[in-house]
């Protein structure tokens, strides 16, 4: 029986084993070493060390198209050029000619403003002629009644999606590709609205680009389906362009746009911060020259990432997703009219402590890159009110002063 | 072949020896331990310097007739109260081992032990609201520490003929304190912050203890210990050193009947010498302690000594490290238990219930230890 009492009480003893240690302080008798402190400072960018560069993203390397019709106070159009459809198909080891039945042509709306309605894409035959460097004055004068060939009406229930238009009977001699072309058909987007608006097609770059979809009847004695055939084309090259250029002023900071603009911050960090402080939050402030435009209810989103190394414009940073155990970069979400921008920028400032080698420097970014309506352009450190150059909030912690014992 | 198993599995256990975490154990090198066996425990202590299983006395190991070894498990229950709120503790700690057995074809023993020596587990909480960025913000912030001072005595007595026994201990005085402090904003635009550092001890000590038995119902017992300085490293980096203190005890034992032991004792630490050295580390310093316990032990049948003896004491003790400079803490418990021996007297478990009230100006705590004691003798 006492053994039995015995083993009981040990067990309840050695397996009831809890804990629970936290108890409320009341400083500074209970608080050895104190409380940490929270320190809040403003560092500016480095006078003169901060640079726009632009070129990263061309718009025909962009991930959608952009069309608009005056929401910036100019048009841009788009463009497309399909690969070369073939005039015959192999059919049992023989080429076969055949006879069009049909033929559609697929436009993936990836963002337009969901509050104007009655939103038009109008497709227009242009010459398959255009490249990287035409402009709005070389194509704009194909954009005619004459070469219209489909007004494609983007339902307004549709927010992003496949606009697709069918031509068949006599709707096909639109689409007849001249020989000199090639095979090639080339099409122009504009987009036509009641109001000043603008939207973005999915682009070759993204994997999802316009589709160009021929339906045929092959030019056999057979009755099977192995008559009828589908081809379907993706873009061979696309591009957009815009009727009033991007103007770069070297005095000022830009990002975004197309080509793409990015902008190159540094600081300096003094060395009780880089060594011995725990950085609790980190906000970048800019200041816009003016507020932001853009299409909305699409915003675009402004990227901060570290520097690996600083070599200027060509600068390695930090991947756009996290790896490695890296988080991602800080993303803001830019609404259009925004007037100040602040970005938390606390993981980023993070990777500059300690023993490391790399640069206290950032490059900014706006995504999706050369594919937004919005371009940022901020006062840079010459500006000359202090109030609105570029720069870092920190807040932080140094070193708990732990007391001995 | 056993007996070495045994005390190998014994010799693991050290690194989770810990006394019982009290809010006056934030201050200093922590809250102190106490060195006594559960049995001495039940008795409120006041057989510490008599007792075998305890360490605080050489000279006791003198009374151990066969290998033993003894494991401690404390469960403690307190309610904390200071200005700030008050709040239910739990903890567990393992604060005494020993193991020590007789010599053979000499009137002597020998043995090692590991105690608590000071225990600085706590984890403090405060709530207040900042202004970093003109915007009020809440932050909750925890300091927490983990570790303390372990005593690790290895000690021998020798019987100079019925009545005076002498021992001698050597210990070695290690540990460390793990502090972590963590800031949490309600914020979740801010990082929380979590900063570590560790303290570690060193330092070596020496005890010299005796008994004399003057008849078979009374006995005094006293010992004489000096613990010298303990060097502290804060993250691998000498910061200094802290004096520890010197100690004196003095107890006696009675039988006033075959039923009944009384004891009493009394110790005495000069803690203030450490005053310096902590104050000179950002401290609040340190002062000397006096306690005194006193316990009996009623055994109904006197043939059989461990079979469910009642045991019963009360003690008082002075804290060392202040909370609040210029002010002194103070302890007093009171304890009953209990005990049982089996397996032909080979294993037994003593039980000790204690309710201690601890206090230094508005701050107190006040709690249950319930204290578990396991020994085997291979």
């Amino acid at each position: 029986m006492n053994r039995a009492i015995g083993l009981l009480l040990a067990a309840v003893v050695l397996t009831g084993c809890q804990e629970k240690l936290t108890a409320p302080a009341d400083c500074p008798a209970l608080c050895p070493g104190g409380q940490p402190q929270v320190y809040d400072e403003v560092f500016t960018a480095i006078a003169g060390a901060d640079s726009s560069y632009t070129g990263y993203v061309q718009p025909h390397q962009a991930a959608s198209l952009l069309v608009s019709n005056g929401l910036q106070g100019f048009e841009e159009l788009s463009l497309v050029r399909f690969l070369a459809r073939a005039d015959s198909v192999s059919l049992r080891d023989t080429l076969r000619s055949y006879t069009i039945d049909s033929v559609a042509v697929s436009l993936t709306v990836v963002a337009r403003d969901t509050n104007v309605d009655g939103l038009q894409l109008l497709l227009y035959r242009v010459a398959p002629t255009f490249d990287s460097a035409s402009t709005y004055v070389d194509v704009a004068p194909a954009f005619v009644p004459e070469s219209l060939i489909a007004a494609a009406a983007v339902p307004d229930s549709l927010n992003a999606g496949v606009v697709r238009t069918v031509f068949q009977g006599a709707d096909l001699t639109r689409l007849q590709i001249a020989a000199a072309d090639s095979g090639k058909l080339a099409l122009g987007v504009r987009i036509a609205a009641p109001t000043a608006t603008g939207a973005r097609l999915s682009a070759l770059a993204a994997g999802t680009g316009p589709l160009f979809t021929t339906y045929v009847t092959l030019n056999v004695p057979d009755t099977g389906t192995a008559r009828l055939r589908t081809l379907s084309l993706s873009p061979a090259f696309n591009t957009y362009v815009s009727e009033v250029p991007q103007v770069t002023d070297p005095t000022l900071l830009a990002v975004g746009g197309a080509p793409s603009s990015r902008t190159l911050l540094r600081f300096e960090l003094p060395a009780r911060i880089r060594d011995s402080a725990t950085i609790v939050r980190a906000t970048l402030e800019l200041t816009p020259v003016a507020p932001v435009t853009g299409l909305p209810t699409d915003p675009a989103r402004l990227q901060a990432r570290a520097l690996l190394s600083d070599v200027g414009a060509k600068s390695p940073a930090s991947p756009t997703v996290g790896s490695r155990g890296e988080l991602p970069p800080p993303v803001d979400t830019l609404e259009v009219g925004t007037t100040a921008v602040t970005l938390e920028a606390v993981r980023l400032v993070e990777l500059w402590l300690g023993s490391t080698s790399r640069p206290t420097a950032l490059v900014l970014s706006l995504l999706p890159e050369a594919s937004s309506f919005s371009r940022l352009v901020f006062y840079s450190t010459l500006a000359a009110d202090p109030a609105v150059r570029p720069r870092l909030r920190l807040s932080y912690l140094l070193s708990f002063p732990f007391e001995t014992p | 072949m056993s007996r070495v198993l045994l005390v190998l599995l014994l010799a693991l256990v050290p690194g989770v020896l810990r006394a019982q975490s009290s809010q006056f154990g934030v201050r200093g090198l922590g809250f102190p331990g106490r060195a006594l066996a559960v049995r001495s425990q039940g008795s409120g202590g006041g057989f510490g310097l008599f007792d075998a299983e305890s360490s605080q006395n050489p000279a006791a190991l003198a009374s151990v007739v066969a290998l033993t070894s003894v494991f401690t498990a404390t469960q403690g229950f307190r309610q904390v109260e200071n200005p700030a709120c008050t709040a239910s503790i739990r903890s567990t700690r393992f604060p005494q081992l020993m193991v020590g057995g007789p010599i053979r074809a000499l009137p002597a023993a020998v043995g090692f032990s590991f105690s608590n020596y000071t225990s600085r587990d706590f984890t403090l909480a405060t709530s207040e609201t900042i202004d970093p960025r003109g915007v009020p913000l809440a932050v909750n912030d925890t300091f927490s520490s983990r570790g303390g001072l372990n005593d690790f005595r290895l000690a021998g007595s020798y019987r100079l003929g019925d009545r005076w026994a002498v021992g001698a201990g050597f210990h070695i005085i290690s540990g460390s304190n793990r502090l972590t402090s963590v800031r949490i904003f309600e914020d979740p635009g801010y990082l929380s912050s979590r900063q570590r550092s560790e303290l570690s001890f060193a330092g070596v000590g020496f005890s010299l203890g005796l008994t004399r038995q003057f008849g078979p119902d009374f006995a005094l017992s006293a010992m004489a210990r000096s613990d010298g300085h303990v060097n502290v490293d804060r993250d691998s980096t000498r910061v200094g050193t802290v004096d520890l203190p010197y100690a004196f005890g003095l107890g006696v034992k009675l039988r006033p009947a075959a039923t009944l032991e009384v004891a009493g004792q009394s110790l005495f630490r000069t803690w203030s010498g450490a005053n310096s050295d902590l104050l000179a580390m950002g401290g609040t310093g340190a002062q000397n302690t006096f306690e005194v316990a006193v316990g009996a032990e009623y055994t109904a049948d006197p043939r059989r000594p461990y079979r469910r003896p009642i045991r019963l004491g009360a003690r008082y003790a002075t804290l060392p490290f202040p909370l609040v400079p210029g002010q002194q803490g103070q302890e007093f418990g009171v304890s009953a238990g209990t005990g049982a021996r089996f397996a032909q007297q080979r294993a037994g478990i003593d039980l000790a219930l204690e309710h201690v009230w601890r206090s230094e100006g508005p701050y107190s705590d006040n709690g249950f230890l319930i204290s578990l004691g396991v020994s085997v003798r291979p």
